[in-house]
Protein backbone atom coordinates (compact mmCIF):
# COMPACT_ATOMS: atom_id res chain seq x y z
CA UNK A 1 0.00 0.00 0.00
CA UNK A 2 1.37 3.18 -1.04
CA UNK A 3 1.00 5.22 2.35
CA UNK A 4 2.99 2.84 4.35
CA UNK A 5 5.58 2.79 1.68
CA UNK A 6 5.31 6.29 2.11
CA UNK A 7 5.53 6.16 5.99
CA UNK A 8 8.71 3.93 5.55
CA UNK A 9 10.13 6.69 3.65
CA UNK A 10 9.12 9.89 5.75
CA UNK A 11 10.55 7.68 8.68
CA UNK A 12 13.77 7.50 7.04
CA UNK A 13 14.13 11.06 6.81
CA UNK A 14 13.40 12.16 10.22
CA UNK A 15 9.96 13.50 9.26
CA UNK A 16 7.99 12.52 12.78
CA UNK A 17 5.29 15.47 12.50
CA UNK A 18 5.03 13.38 8.78
CA UNK A 19 5.04 10.21 9.72
CA UNK A 20 2.22 10.71 12.70
CA UNK A 21 -0.01 12.24 10.57
CA UNK A 22 0.51 9.71 7.83
CA UNK A 23 -0.01 6.95 10.39
CA UNK A 24 -3.35 8.34 11.82
CA UNK A 25 -3.67 8.74 8.23
CA UNK A 26 -3.64 4.94 7.79
CA UNK A 27 -5.50 3.89 10.69
CA UNK A 28 -8.55 6.21 8.76
CA UNK A 29 -8.03 4.06 6.01
CA UNK A 30 -8.80 1.15 7.71
CA UNK A 31 -5.02 -0.18 6.90
CA UNK A 32 -4.74 -2.72 10.46
CA UNK A 33 -2.08 -1.13 13.42
CA UNK A 34 -0.05 -4.36 12.89
CA UNK A 35 0.41 -3.56 9.15
CA UNK A 36 1.13 -0.13 9.76
CA UNK A 37 3.70 -1.33 12.71
CA UNK A 38 5.09 -3.54 10.49
CA UNK A 39 5.08 -2.59 6.62
CA UNK A 40 5.35 1.35 7.75
CA UNK A 41 7.42 1.97 10.44
CA UNK A 42 9.37 -0.87 11.73
CA UNK A 43 10.33 -1.44 7.66
CA UNK A 44 11.39 2.21 7.59
CA UNK A 45 13.70 1.63 10.75
CA UNK A 46 15.09 -1.62 8.82
CA UNK A 47 16.38 0.62 6.29
CA UNK A 48 18.07 2.59 9.09
CA UNK A 49 19.66 -0.24 10.39
CA UNK A 50 21.00 -1.39 7.29
CA UNK A 51 22.28 1.87 5.98
CA UNK A 52 23.53 2.94 9.66
CA UNK A 53 25.20 -0.50 9.63
CA UNK A 54 27.15 0.32 6.18
CA UNK A 55 27.92 3.63 6.82
CA UNK A 56 25.73 5.27 4.71
CA UNK A 57 24.08 7.03 7.21
CA UNK A 58 25.44 8.68 10.76
CA UNK A 59 24.09 9.23 14.25
CA UNK A 60 21.84 12.42 13.61
CA UNK A 61 19.76 10.74 10.72
CA UNK A 62 19.70 7.40 13.06
CA UNK A 63 18.09 9.77 15.96
CA UNK A 64 15.81 11.37 14.03
CA UNK A 65 14.67 8.65 12.16
CA UNK A 66 14.16 6.92 15.55
CA UNK A 67 12.33 9.97 16.81
CA UNK A 68 9.48 9.62 13.88
CA UNK A 69 9.16 5.76 14.58
CA UNK A 70 8.20 7.01 18.27
CA UNK A 71 6.09 9.66 17.29
CA UNK A 72 4.03 7.01 14.82
CA UNK A 73 4.29 4.32 17.50
CA UNK A 74 2.57 6.79 19.98
CA UNK A 75 -0.66 7.05 17.60
CA UNK A 76 -0.58 3.36 17.49
CA UNK A 77 -0.15 2.03 20.74
CA UNK A 78 -3.71 1.94 22.13
CA UNK A 79 -4.37 -0.28 18.77
CA UNK A 80 -1.62 -2.40 19.08
CA UNK A 81 -1.88 -3.05 23.04
CA UNK A 82 -6.55 -4.14 22.07
CA UNK A 83 -4.90 -6.35 19.29
CA UNK A 84 -2.81 -8.06 21.81
CA UNK A 85 0.55 -7.94 19.51
CA UNK A 86 3.30 -8.99 21.62
CA UNK A 87 6.58 -7.40 21.08
CA UNK A 88 9.48 -9.28 20.00
CA UNK A 89 10.81 -9.98 23.51
CA UNK A 90 11.70 -7.54 26.31
CA UNK A 91 15.39 -6.18 26.90
CA UNK A 92 16.99 -4.68 29.38
CA UNK A 93 19.63 -2.18 28.93
CA UNK A 94 21.56 0.31 30.67
CA UNK A 95 25.12 1.95 30.94
CA UNK A 96 26.99 -0.18 33.48
CA UNK A 97 27.85 1.06 37.23
CA UNK A 98 30.37 4.28 37.27
CA UNK A 99 29.79 5.42 33.61
CA UNK A 100 27.87 8.06 32.72
CA UNK A 101 27.62 7.72 28.80
CA UNK A 102 24.52 6.81 27.06
CA UNK A 103 24.73 8.08 23.17
CA UNK A 104 25.73 4.36 22.24
CA UNK A 105 23.31 2.80 24.90
CA UNK A 106 20.44 5.04 23.37
CA UNK A 107 21.62 3.99 19.40
CA UNK A 108 20.88 0.62 20.77
CA UNK A 109 17.86 0.84 22.47
CA UNK A 110 16.88 2.71 19.48
CA UNK A 111 17.57 -0.23 16.97
CA UNK A 112 16.01 -2.83 19.04
CA UNK A 113 12.68 -0.69 19.57
CA UNK A 114 12.63 -0.69 15.55
CA UNK A 115 13.18 -4.28 15.21
CA UNK A 116 9.93 -4.57 16.92
CA UNK A 117 11.17 -5.78 20.82
CA UNK A 118 10.34 -3.80 24.24
CA UNK A 119 13.19 -2.34 25.92
CA UNK A 120 12.92 -1.14 29.83
CA UNK A 121 15.88 1.71 29.69
CA UNK A 122 17.62 1.62 33.11
CA UNK A 123 19.99 5.14 32.36
CA UNK A 124 23.80 4.97 32.94
CA UNK A 125 25.48 4.51 36.19
CA UNK A 126 23.35 1.81 36.74
CA UNK A 127 24.12 -1.08 39.33
CA UNK A 128 24.41 -5.23 39.08
CA UNK A 129 21.83 -5.75 40.97
CA UNK A 130 19.40 -3.54 39.16
CA UNK A 131 20.05 -5.24 36.11
CA UNK A 132 19.28 -8.39 38.00
CA UNK A 133 15.89 -6.83 39.53
CA UNK A 134 14.86 -5.29 36.30
CA UNK A 135 14.91 -8.62 34.52
CA UNK A 136 13.25 -10.42 36.62
CA UNK A 137 10.16 -7.73 37.02
CA UNK A 138 10.11 -7.67 33.22
CA UNK A 139 10.52 -10.93 32.28
CA UNK A 140 13.31 -10.17 30.13
CA UNK A 141 14.78 -12.06 27.97
CA UNK A 142 17.87 -10.17 27.27
CA UNK A 143 20.03 -7.62 29.24
CA UNK A 144 21.99 -5.13 27.01
CA UNK A 145 24.99 -3.70 28.53
CA UNK A 146 26.80 -0.47 27.26
CA UNK A 147 30.49 0.68 28.23
CA UNK A 148 32.35 3.58 27.18
CA UNK A 149 35.82 3.35 29.82
CA UNK A 150 38.29 0.67 30.22
CA UNK A 151 37.74 1.25 33.62
CA UNK A 152 34.12 0.36 33.59
CA UNK A 153 33.86 -2.16 31.22
CA UNK A 154 34.86 -4.99 34.21
CA UNK A 155 31.70 -4.18 35.87
CA UNK A 156 29.91 -5.90 32.93
CA UNK A 157 31.57 -8.95 34.51
CA UNK A 158 30.13 -8.32 37.75
CA UNK A 159 26.76 -8.24 36.18
CA UNK A 160 27.04 -11.66 34.56
CA UNK A 161 28.01 -13.03 38.09
CA UNK A 162 25.12 -11.56 39.34
CA UNK A 163 22.69 -12.63 37.29
CA UNK A 164 24.50 -16.04 37.73
CA UNK A 165 23.86 -15.58 41.53
CA UNK A 166 19.95 -14.97 40.85
CA UNK A 167 19.72 -18.29 39.29
CA UNK A 168 18.62 -16.45 35.77
CA UNK A 169 21.87 -17.36 33.58
CA UNK A 170 19.70 -20.30 31.16
CA UNK A 171 16.96 -17.41 31.00
CA UNK A 172 18.43 -14.49 29.95
CA UNK A 173 21.04 -13.87 27.26
CA UNK A 174 23.47 -11.00 28.19
CA UNK A 175 24.59 -8.91 25.27
CA UNK A 176 27.75 -5.92 26.17
CA UNK A 177 29.01 -3.12 23.63
CA UNK A 178 31.09 -0.46 23.75
CA UNK A 179 34.12 1.51 22.93
CA UNK A 180 36.76 -0.46 24.69
CA UNK A 181 34.71 -3.88 24.03
CA UNK A 182 35.87 -6.74 22.36
CA UNK A 183 35.04 -10.03 21.32
CA UNK A 184 37.78 -11.20 23.43
CA UNK A 185 35.98 -9.41 26.29
CA UNK A 186 32.48 -10.98 25.95
CA UNK A 187 34.44 -14.46 25.76
CA UNK A 188 36.63 -13.72 28.87
CA UNK A 189 33.51 -12.59 31.47
CA UNK A 190 31.70 -15.39 30.24
CA UNK A 191 28.51 -12.97 27.94
CA UNK A 192 26.90 -13.99 25.52
CA UNK A 193 27.22 -11.51 22.44
CA UNK A 194 29.32 -8.68 21.36
CA UNK A 195 28.52 -6.86 18.39
CA UNK A 196 30.50 -3.54 16.87
CA UNK A 197 27.62 -1.39 16.37
CA UNK A 198 24.06 -0.83 17.23
CA UNK A 199 22.37 -2.34 14.42
CA UNK A 200 23.96 -5.46 14.56
CA UNK A 201 22.72 -5.47 17.99
CA UNK A 202 19.21 -5.67 17.26
CA UNK A 203 19.86 -8.17 14.29
CA UNK A 204 22.17 -10.04 16.82
CA UNK A 205 19.00 -10.00 19.56
CA UNK A 206 16.66 -10.94 16.88
CA UNK A 207 18.50 -13.93 15.98
CA UNK A 208 18.53 -15.04 19.51
CA UNK A 209 14.85 -14.62 20.11
CA UNK A 210 14.81 -16.53 16.90
CA UNK A 211 16.79 -19.59 17.60
CA UNK B 1 72.15 8.18 25.48
CA UNK B 2 72.96 11.31 22.83
CA UNK B 3 72.68 14.29 24.38
CA UNK B 4 69.60 16.40 23.48
CA UNK B 5 70.78 19.51 21.11
CA UNK B 6 67.54 21.09 20.64
CA UNK B 7 64.76 22.35 22.97
CA UNK B 8 60.95 21.11 22.87
CA UNK B 9 59.99 23.63 21.23
CA UNK B 10 62.57 23.89 18.46
CA UNK B 11 62.61 20.12 18.49
CA UNK B 12 58.64 19.86 17.68
CA UNK B 13 58.29 22.48 15.39
CA UNK B 14 61.17 21.09 13.07
CA UNK B 15 59.80 17.51 13.71
CA UNK B 16 56.31 18.41 12.14
CA UNK B 17 58.39 20.42 9.88
CA UNK B 18 59.99 17.60 7.73
CA UNK B 19 63.50 19.09 8.91
CA UNK B 20 66.78 17.54 10.75
CA UNK B 21 65.51 17.15 14.37
CA UNK B 22 68.23 15.23 17.17
CA UNK B 23 65.62 13.00 18.04
CA UNK B 24 61.59 12.58 17.93
CA UNK B 25 59.74 14.48 20.80
CA UNK B 26 59.23 12.93 24.14
CA UNK B 27 55.80 14.38 25.25
CA UNK B 28 52.48 12.98 27.13
CA UNK B 29 49.67 14.49 24.52
CA UNK B 30 47.32 14.60 27.56
CA UNK B 31 47.62 15.63 31.83
CA UNK B 32 47.62 12.49 33.69
CA UNK B 33 44.88 10.80 35.79
CA UNK B 34 44.48 12.12 39.27
CA UNK B 35 43.67 8.29 40.08
CA UNK B 36 46.89 7.02 38.21
CA UNK B 37 49.43 9.98 40.57
CA UNK B 38 47.65 8.83 43.83
CA UNK B 39 48.68 5.14 42.82
CA UNK B 40 51.81 6.16 42.06
CA UNK B 41 52.13 8.15 45.31
CA UNK B 42 52.10 5.20 47.07
CA UNK B 43 55.02 3.11 44.63
CA UNK B 44 57.72 5.95 44.94
CA UNK B 45 56.07 9.22 42.84
CA UNK B 46 57.36 12.38 45.44
CA UNK B 47 54.10 12.65 47.74
CA UNK B 48 54.51 16.42 46.36
CA UNK B 49 53.65 16.16 42.97
CA UNK B 50 50.36 14.20 43.92
CA UNK B 51 48.70 17.56 45.73
CA UNK B 52 46.05 18.74 43.06
CA UNK B 53 43.55 20.47 45.11
CA UNK B 54 42.48 23.05 42.54
CA UNK B 55 42.49 23.09 38.69
CA UNK B 56 45.49 25.68 38.67
CA UNK B 57 47.41 23.40 41.32
CA UNK B 58 46.77 20.49 38.66
CA UNK B 59 48.13 22.49 35.59
CA UNK B 60 51.30 23.42 37.38
CA UNK B 61 51.62 19.89 38.93
CA UNK B 62 51.46 18.71 35.46
CA UNK B 63 54.48 20.79 34.38
CA UNK B 64 56.20 19.63 37.50
CA UNK B 65 55.60 15.55 36.95
CA UNK B 66 56.59 16.29 32.83
CA UNK B 67 60.17 17.67 34.35
CA UNK B 68 60.43 14.85 36.97
CA UNK B 69 60.12 11.97 34.66
CA UNK B 70 62.49 14.19 31.62
CA UNK B 71 59.80 14.86 29.58
CA UNK B 72 59.77 17.27 26.53
CA UNK B 73 56.83 19.81 28.29
CA UNK B 74 53.67 20.65 26.92
CA UNK B 75 51.23 23.44 28.46
CA UNK B 76 48.19 23.18 27.35
CA UNK B 77 46.15 26.31 28.56
CA UNK B 78 42.84 25.79 27.50
CA UNK B 79 40.55 28.30 26.35
CA UNK B 80 36.75 29.01 26.31
CA UNK B 81 34.15 31.86 25.30
CA UNK B 82 32.45 31.19 29.36
CA UNK B 83 32.20 33.50 31.88
CA UNK B 84 31.54 32.86 36.06
CA UNK B 85 27.70 33.88 34.61
CA UNK B 86 27.05 31.05 32.08
CA UNK B 87 25.07 28.90 33.19
CA UNK B 88 26.65 24.96 34.06
CA UNK B 89 25.28 21.63 32.92
CA UNK B 90 23.13 20.19 35.40
CA UNK B 91 25.04 17.32 34.70
CA UNK B 92 27.35 15.45 32.21
CA UNK B 93 26.30 15.24 28.59
CA UNK B 94 23.71 17.46 29.76
CA UNK B 95 22.93 21.06 27.91
CA UNK B 96 22.79 24.34 28.86
CA UNK B 97 20.18 25.63 25.91
CA UNK B 98 17.30 24.02 23.67
CA UNK B 99 16.57 26.51 21.20
CA UNK B 100 16.82 30.37 19.93
CA UNK B 101 15.49 32.44 22.72
CA UNK B 102 17.67 29.99 25.16
CA UNK B 103 20.73 31.04 23.16
CA UNK B 104 19.27 34.90 23.17
CA UNK B 105 19.11 34.66 27.17
CA UNK B 106 22.67 32.79 27.02
CA UNK B 107 24.45 34.79 25.01
CA UNK B 108 25.39 38.20 26.61
CA UNK B 109 27.25 35.84 29.60
CA UNK B 110 29.53 34.15 26.71
CA UNK B 111 32.00 35.68 24.35
CA UNK B 112 34.26 38.05 27.09
CA UNK B 113 36.38 40.38 26.58
CA UNK B 114 39.32 38.26 25.37
CA UNK B 115 41.98 40.01 27.76
CA UNK B 116 40.01 38.78 30.29
CA UNK B 117 40.98 35.16 29.64
CA UNK B 118 44.08 35.61 30.71
CA UNK B 119 45.68 36.62 33.89
CA UNK B 120 48.57 38.64 34.57
CA UNK B 121 50.27 35.88 36.27
CA UNK B 122 48.72 32.82 33.95
CA UNK B 123 50.96 35.35 31.39
CA UNK B 124 53.69 35.65 33.18
CA UNK B 125 53.97 31.64 33.81
CA UNK B 126 53.38 30.94 30.17
CA UNK B 127 56.29 33.20 29.28
CA UNK B 128 58.48 31.78 31.84
CA UNK B 129 57.69 28.36 30.58
CA UNK B 130 58.90 28.81 27.09
CA UNK B 131 61.80 31.40 28.19
CA UNK B 132 63.56 28.10 29.69
CA UNK B 133 62.71 26.84 25.88
CA UNK B 134 61.77 23.21 27.29
CA UNK B 135 58.00 23.53 26.99
CA UNK B 136 55.60 22.72 23.99
CA UNK B 137 52.95 25.64 24.45
CA UNK B 138 49.64 24.21 23.13
CA UNK B 139 46.34 26.51 23.03
CA UNK B 140 43.41 24.48 23.36
CA UNK B 141 40.17 25.57 22.61
CA UNK B 142 36.58 23.46 21.60
CA UNK B 143 35.66 23.24 18.06
CA UNK B 144 32.68 24.38 15.99
CA UNK B 145 31.38 20.50 17.08
CA UNK B 146 32.63 20.52 20.37
CA UNK B 147 31.32 24.12 21.07
CA UNK B 148 27.44 23.46 20.34
CA UNK B 149 27.85 20.17 22.14
CA UNK B 150 28.43 22.03 25.49
CA UNK B 151 25.25 24.01 24.84
CA UNK B 152 23.11 21.83 23.51
CA UNK B 153 24.17 19.02 25.65
CA UNK B 154 25.51 15.64 23.74
CA UNK B 155 22.27 14.31 22.84
CA UNK B 156 20.01 17.42 21.60
CA UNK B 157 23.32 18.31 19.74
CA UNK B 158 23.19 15.79 17.15
CA UNK B 159 18.84 16.99 16.54
CA UNK B 160 20.54 19.89 16.33
CA UNK B 161 21.93 19.52 12.96
CA UNK B 162 18.22 19.19 12.01
CA UNK B 163 16.37 21.08 13.83
CA UNK B 164 18.23 24.21 14.61
CA UNK B 165 20.87 24.66 11.44
CA UNK B 166 20.38 28.49 11.27
CA UNK B 167 21.20 28.58 15.15
CA UNK B 168 23.83 25.85 14.79
CA UNK B 169 25.75 28.27 12.11
CA UNK B 170 25.21 31.40 14.19
CA UNK B 171 26.40 29.59 16.93
CA UNK B 172 29.43 28.71 15.43
CA UNK B 173 29.86 32.20 13.48
CA UNK B 174 29.75 33.90 16.82
CA UNK B 175 32.17 32.01 18.36
CA UNK B 176 34.39 32.10 14.89
CA UNK B 177 34.10 36.19 15.71
CA UNK B 178 35.18 35.62 19.01
CA UNK B 179 38.47 33.66 18.15
CA UNK B 180 39.20 36.13 15.36
CA UNK B 181 39.68 38.76 18.07
CA UNK B 182 41.29 35.80 21.13
CA UNK B 183 43.57 34.47 18.73
CA UNK B 184 45.56 37.36 17.88
CA UNK B 185 45.64 38.55 21.40
CA UNK B 186 46.88 35.65 22.51
CA UNK B 187 49.62 35.17 19.27
CA UNK B 188 50.65 38.60 18.89
CA UNK B 189 51.92 38.29 22.96
CA UNK B 190 52.62 35.13 23.17
CA UNK B 191 55.30 32.00 21.56
CA UNK B 192 52.81 29.41 20.80
CA UNK B 193 53.76 26.12 19.52
CA UNK B 194 49.95 24.92 18.22
CA UNK B 195 46.45 25.96 18.06
CA UNK B 196 43.86 22.60 18.78
CA UNK B 197 40.78 22.46 18.39
CA UNK B 198 38.89 19.82 20.41
CA UNK B 199 36.00 18.27 18.86
CA UNK B 200 35.96 14.82 19.33
CA UNK B 201 33.42 13.78 16.93
CA UNK B 202 34.18 10.21 16.47
CA UNK B 203 33.24 7.55 18.05
CA UNK B 204 34.64 3.68 17.71
CA UNK B 205 32.02 3.37 14.53
CA UNK B 206 33.47 6.11 12.59
CA UNK B 207 32.35 9.65 12.31
CA UNK B 208 29.38 10.80 14.44
CA UNK B 209 27.96 12.43 11.44
CA UNK B 210 28.35 12.43 7.25
CA UNK B 211 30.76 14.60 5.47
CA UNK B 212 27.53 16.96 4.08
CA UNK B 213 27.23 17.58 7.72
CA UNK B 214 30.82 18.49 8.01
CA UNK B 215 30.76 20.72 4.96
CA UNK B 216 27.93 22.26 6.05
CA UNK B 217 27.79 23.21 9.49
CA UNK B 218 32.41 22.74 10.36
CA UNK B 219 33.80 23.66 7.78
CA UNK B 220 33.41 27.30 7.31
CA UNK B 221 34.72 27.81 10.63
CA UNK B 222 38.30 25.69 9.86
CA UNK B 223 37.84 27.94 6.26
CA UNK B 224 37.86 31.54 8.51
CA UNK B 225 40.14 30.37 11.22
CA UNK B 226 43.24 27.95 10.37
CA UNK B 227 44.43 30.44 7.48
CA UNK B 228 44.35 33.19 10.52
CA UNK B 229 45.94 30.94 12.52
CA UNK B 230 48.45 29.65 9.69
CA UNK B 231 49.47 33.19 9.18
CA UNK B 232 51.86 33.58 12.00
CA UNK B 233 53.11 30.38 11.53
CA UNK B 234 51.75 28.30 13.68
CA UNK B 235 50.24 24.27 13.39
CA UNK B 236 46.59 23.48 13.74
CA UNK B 237 45.64 20.17 15.58
CA UNK B 238 42.64 18.64 15.76
CA UNK B 239 41.69 16.52 18.79
CA UNK B 240 38.93 14.07 17.78
CA UNK B 241 38.57 10.21 19.97
CA UNK B 242 37.09 7.44 18.67
CA UNK B 243 37.56 6.24 14.92
CA UNK B 244 39.16 9.22 12.95
CA UNK B 245 39.44 7.08 9.98
CA UNK B 246 37.05 9.02 7.52
CA UNK B 247 37.22 12.04 9.46
CA UNK B 248 41.11 12.54 8.85
CA UNK B 249 40.14 13.18 5.21
CA UNK B 250 37.87 15.53 6.19
CA UNK B 251 40.29 17.98 8.20
CA UNK B 252 42.88 17.82 5.69
CA UNK B 253 40.44 19.09 3.60
CA UNK B 254 40.39 22.26 5.67
CA UNK B 255 43.72 22.72 6.22
CA UNK B 256 44.49 20.44 9.80
CA UNK B 257 47.69 20.15 10.31
CA UNK B 258 47.62 17.28 12.41
CA UNK B 259 45.12 15.09 14.38
CA UNK B 260 45.07 13.32 17.85
CA UNK B 261 45.05 11.14 19.98
CA UNK B 262 44.64 8.09 17.73
CA UNK B 263 42.91 5.74 19.55
CA UNK B 264 43.97 2.67 19.37
CA UNK B 265 41.10 0.70 20.92
CA UNK B 266 38.67 2.62 18.45
CA UNK B 267 41.07 0.55 15.99
CA UNK B 268 42.96 3.37 13.73
CA UNK B 269 45.99 2.64 12.69
CA UNK B 270 48.38 5.29 12.22
CA UNK B 271 50.40 3.92 9.27
CA UNK B 272 46.81 4.06 6.87
CA UNK B 273 46.99 7.63 7.98
CA UNK B 274 50.41 8.69 6.85
CA UNK B 275 49.80 7.01 3.66
CA UNK B 276 46.71 9.03 2.63
CA UNK B 277 47.68 11.91 4.07
CA UNK B 278 51.49 12.17 4.53
CA UNK B 279 51.27 16.07 5.10
CA UNK B 280 49.53 15.44 7.74
CA UNK B 281 51.14 15.14 11.55
CA UNK B 282 49.64 12.57 14.36
CA UNK B 283 50.17 12.39 18.20
CA UNK B 284 49.09 9.42 20.12
CA UNK B 285 48.10 6.16 19.29
CA UNK B 286 50.35 4.25 21.73
CA UNK B 287 48.06 1.32 23.05
CA UNK B 288 47.89 2.04 26.21
CA UNK B 289 45.79 -1.68 27.49
CA UNK B 290 49.59 -3.29 27.13
CA UNK B 291 51.16 -0.88 30.05
CA UNK B 292 50.22 -2.84 32.08
CA UNK B 293 51.43 -6.00 30.90
CA UNK B 294 55.15 -4.75 31.18
CA UNK B 295 58.36 -4.53 29.01
CA UNK B 296 57.82 -7.29 26.31
CA UNK B 297 54.36 -6.31 25.45
CA UNK B 298 55.04 -2.64 25.54
CA UNK B 299 58.47 -2.73 23.14
CA UNK B 300 56.17 -4.92 20.71
CA UNK B 301 53.36 -1.90 20.79
CA UNK B 302 56.76 0.20 20.09
CA UNK B 303 57.75 -1.89 17.20
CA UNK B 304 54.96 -1.62 15.63
CA UNK B 305 54.73 2.01 15.57
CA UNK B 306 58.34 2.96 14.59
CA UNK B 307 58.04 2.08 10.83
CA UNK B 308 55.33 5.09 11.01
CA UNK B 309 57.53 7.20 13.49
CA UNK B 310 60.30 6.68 10.44
CA UNK B 311 57.98 7.34 7.49
CA UNK B 312 56.21 10.47 9.22
CA UNK B 313 55.33 12.87 11.34
CA UNK B 314 54.08 10.73 14.10
CA UNK B 315 54.83 11.08 17.43
CA UNK B 316 53.77 8.00 20.16
CA UNK B 317 52.10 8.83 23.10
CA UNK B 318 49.77 7.22 25.33
CA UNK B 319 46.17 7.78 23.86
CA UNK B 320 44.01 9.97 26.24
CA UNK B 321 46.28 9.07 29.66
CA UNK B 322 47.89 6.37 31.49
CA UNK B 323 45.37 4.38 33.73
CA UNK B 324 45.41 3.68 37.19
CA UNK B 325 46.09 -0.49 36.70
CA UNK B 326 49.85 0.88 35.51
CA UNK B 327 52.17 0.70 37.98
CA UNK B 328 54.66 2.99 38.48
CA UNK B 329 57.84 0.61 37.83
CA UNK B 330 55.73 0.16 34.51
CA UNK B 331 55.39 3.40 33.60
CA UNK B 332 59.20 4.48 33.87
CA UNK B 333 59.74 1.20 31.88
CA UNK B 334 57.03 2.55 29.26
CA UNK B 335 59.45 6.31 29.73
CA UNK B 336 62.64 4.27 29.07
CA UNK B 337 61.67 2.77 26.24
CA UNK B 338 59.85 5.47 25.01
CA UNK B 339 63.03 7.71 24.85
CA UNK B 340 64.76 4.65 23.30
CA UNK B 341 62.30 4.68 20.47
CA UNK B 342 62.72 8.52 19.70
CA UNK B 343 65.78 8.20 18.96
CA UNK B 344 65.50 5.81 16.45
CA UNK B 345 64.58 7.52 13.89
CA UNK B 346 66.47 8.76 11.00
CA UNK B 347 67.36 11.98 12.34
CA UNK B 348 67.95 13.70 9.02
CA UNK B 349 64.30 12.65 8.61
CA UNK B 350 64.64 12.81 4.60
CA UNK B 351 61.69 12.68 2.71
CA UNK B 352 59.41 13.37 5.07
CA UNK B 353 56.63 15.96 3.76
CA UNK B 354 55.89 19.34 5.97
CA UNK B 355 52.99 19.92 7.71
CA UNK B 356 50.56 22.16 5.27
CA UNK B 357 51.61 25.27 7.81
CA UNK B 358 54.89 25.15 7.02
CA UNK B 359 54.92 23.90 3.49
CA UNK B 360 53.44 27.16 2.98
CA UNK B 361 56.62 29.48 3.78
Amino acid sequence: MRVLTEISELLQKGKAKDVKALVQQALDEGIPAQDILEQGLLAGMSVIGKKFKNNEIYVPEVLVAARAMKMGSQVLAPMIAEAGVEPLGCVIIGTVQGDLHDIGKNLVKMMFEGKGFSVVDLGVDVAPETFVEAAIEHDAQIICLSALLTTTMGVMGDVVKAVEAAGLRDKVKIMIGGAPVTEAFCAQIGADKYTVDAASAADAAKDMMMN
Amino acid sequence: MQKDTMTASERYRAYLSGLPVDRAPVIEQAPWWDLTIHRWATEGLPAELDKMDTVEDYFRRVEDIQGYFGLDRTLGPWFEPVTAETPVAPSHGAGIMEDEDDYARIKPTLYPPVETKISADYGAWMNACHRRGDTILSLGMPGPFWFPRNMFGIENHLYSFFDYPELYKEMVDDYAAWLEKLLPYILDRFHVDVVGFSEDMSYNGGAMISKELFDEFLAPFYRRLVPLVHSYGIPVSIDSDGNITEAVDWYASVGADMMSPLERQAGVDVSVYLEKQPSMGFVGHFNKLCMKEGEEAMRAEFERLLPSMQKGKFIPSVDHQTPPEVSFENYKIYLKLLNEYARKIDTERQGILPCPVFAKK
